[in-house]
């Protein structure tokens, strides 16, 4: 809903906006949010959901009630401008940034870039917690997990942790070993990957890419 | 325990600052690592600074009236110091604090527990792997090789073994090597005998460009090398490095054998110009160097900022060539040749060009030019 409004806030502190246009914004999950034309992604004001909205038609007064914190937004609107309600329909979730994507890619398209002799099983493996970037076999048939990362930093080595984690419950696939890949891993990172024995590999994206780069080297 | 000592406010600072210098600038898992640490013995006051991988000690005289150790926050205490007055300090150190007094000037700063401090024994003592005997090598002419080997180490800890200074023995003398992928230097050190003839040692840069500050104008460096780490010794100040475990790259393959073109150029007056050209070398787009029978001609240009362009007298004997350049590594390499004179050797606009300085065979830098299009 865009309108002019004044905002009300009771809780840890007391705010108040005066009245002014702006959009109330009020989402499937219960979540409601004021914004003003500016401030990129932040709310003027906003109350998480679960919460309890109350509207009263006669008097305009819109009460939002935290329950377990007893928080009120108590939004006064004194003219709707445009209300509308939409379906967003499901959320595919964040993509991942066009190189770590793009990596993945040229990655699955050959595995050998990682270790000779790996080819692939699946891309996006799912796992009870999430898919694994890539599944492949090594020359021995032993199945080998593969995070693919831009920056190889102790996160990634968390995260292949969970996964490997679970992997090695499958009967099907166990033993399951790891293989962090980036274009730089951070030292920690490399501690962390050594101490839970998962091995680590740094991929040039441009060579992958096959773009010569400007920058020659010695060795 | 308690600790009382007065000494002269410039003698404390210098301590303070050498030790300080070793001091991790990171969090890091030991807080205590934040401090310098004060041990004193009678008139003897022993600052230590440390990251582990580094530590510094330097040891001053002072007026003690109380023996103890206690750590001191670096940083802030090396600034209360330098901001005292000059003349005397006194320093007293009981349960949590120490109490910093000069003239009517009274600093009182919470120190950090001394207990929780690593355990750092002294190179001589017994006990330190380094505790044995000492080669002494020539303090000036050592720094001379730090400056010009040091800076092309790596400082990319992705690649520890880069950030590292080869040492080596080459022809009865020391040969120092480094490299970050994209240049390599080589010096050596005729008549510098310290290491037996199969042993390598790799030192951090970091470690040894902290040497080459501490050496100054002093005349000798004593070195200890034990299996983990090397200590320098240089005056009242104890530098003790971890050494970097692993294989140097082959740097001996790298090193070319002959070059068809050599120019031949006047060192200052080549460093001043790439210094004023590099000014429009932005965004990481290299200096063009173009060496033909008239000279040398600079370039450099960054799209939709300008260029920037400077000929040059200079001795060329080969076919006209024209090598592109990270404009860092070039002067990196100009500012630690030595001589009036420097030559610039080529092979084609795409392998490594030789840099040296005329009539000094015993240092070269090697780098590797930029591809453009």
């Amino acid at each position: 809903m865009i309108a002019r409004c004044t905002v009300d806030y009771e809780g840890r502190l007391h705010a108040h906006l005066p009245e002014a246009v702006r959009l109330i914004m009020i989402k499937a999950d219960g979540c409601v949010a004021v914004h003003s034309d500016g401030g990129a992604y932040k709310p003027l004001n906003w109350m998480n959901a679960p919460n309890r909205l109350v509207v009263d038609p006669d008097t305009g007064v819109w009460r939002v009630t935290a329950p377990r914190t007893g928080d009120t937004l108590v939004i006064t609107v004194a003219e709707v401008i445009s209300d509308i309600t939409h379906e967003l329909g499901d959320d595919p979730g964040l993509r991942k940034d066009g190189v770590e994507a793009h990596l993945q890619e040229l990655l699955a398209a050959d595995p050998s870039a990682i270790a000779a002799g790996l080819t692939l099983v699946r891309r996006e493996h799912p796992t009870g917690i999430g898919p694994v970037d890539l599944l492949c076999r090594d020359s021995t048939g032993a199945a080998i997990a593969v995070e693919v990362k831009r920056r190889g930093e102790i996160d990634g080595v968390e995260q292949l942790s969970r996964y490997l984690e679970y992997l090695n419950r499958d009967p099907g696939l166990r033993p399951v070993s790891g293989v962090l890949v980036a274009q730089q891993i951070k030292p920690q990172a490399r501690v962390l990957a050594a101490d839970r024995r998962i091995d680590c590999v740094e991929v040039d994206y441009d060579e992958l890419r096959g773009v010569e780069s400007p920058d020659l080297r010695l060795f | 325990m308690g600790m009382k000592f007065r000494c002269e406010r410039d003698k404390l600072l210098e301590a303070m600052s050498a030790a300080g210098r070793a001091v991790t600038s990171r969090g890091g898992a030991l807080p205590v690592l934040s401090g310098v640490r004060l041990e004193l013995l009678g008139g003897a006051l022993l600052v230590t600074g440390s990251d582990l991988d580094l530590t510094i000690s330097v040891n001053i005289e002072v007026a003690g009236s109380a023996d103890g150790v206690a750590v001191i926050p670096s940083k802030l205490t090396a600034d209360v110091v330098r901001a005292l007055p000059s003349g005397a300090v006194e320093v007293t150190v009981a349960d949590e604090e120490a109490n910093i007094v000069a003239g009517s000037t009274e600093f009182s700063i919470r120190v950090i527990p001394a207990e929780d401090y690593p355990n750092l024994i002294p190179a001589e003592e017994p006990g330190s792997s380094l505790a044995g005997s000492a080669v002494t090598i020539d303090g000036a002419s050592f720094r001379a090789a730090l400056r010009q080997v040091v800076p092309a180490a790596s400082v990319d800890e992705a690649r520890p073994i880069l950030t590292g200074v080869l040492m080596v023995p080459e022809a009865g003398g020391l040969r120092l090597v480094s490299t970050d992928s994209y240049r390599l230097a080589v010096k050596d050190l005729a008549g510098t005998s310290i290491l037996g003839e199969d042993q390598k040692v790799l030192v951090p840069g970091r470690a040894l460009a902290e040497l080459a500050r501490i050496i100054g104008d002093s005349g000798e460096v004593s070195l200890r090398l034990a299996e983990r780490e090397a200590s320098f010794e240089v005056g009242n100040i104890t530098l003790t490095t971890r050494l970097i475990e692993g294989d140097f790259p082959n740097y001996r393959g790298l090193l070319p054998t002959g070059h068809p073109n050599k120019l031949t150029v006047e060192r200052d007056a080549l460093l001043e110009a790439v210094r004023r050209v590099r000014l429009l070398a932005q965004e990481s787009t290299p200096v063009r160097m173009a060496m033909g029978p008239d000279g040398l001609s600079l370039t450099a240009a960054t799209a939709d900022v300008g260029k920037a362009q400077e000929s040059m007298a200079a001795a060329y004997e080969g076919e006209e060539l024209t090598v592109a350049f990270n404009p860092s590594y070039l002067m990196d390499g100009i500012e630690v040749t030595t001589g009036p004179e420097i030559t610039l050797e080529t092979m084609d606009e795409l392998k490594p060009a030789l840099l040296r300085s005329v009539g000094d065979e015993d240092f070269l830098y090697l780098l590797m030019p930029v591809r453009v299009s």
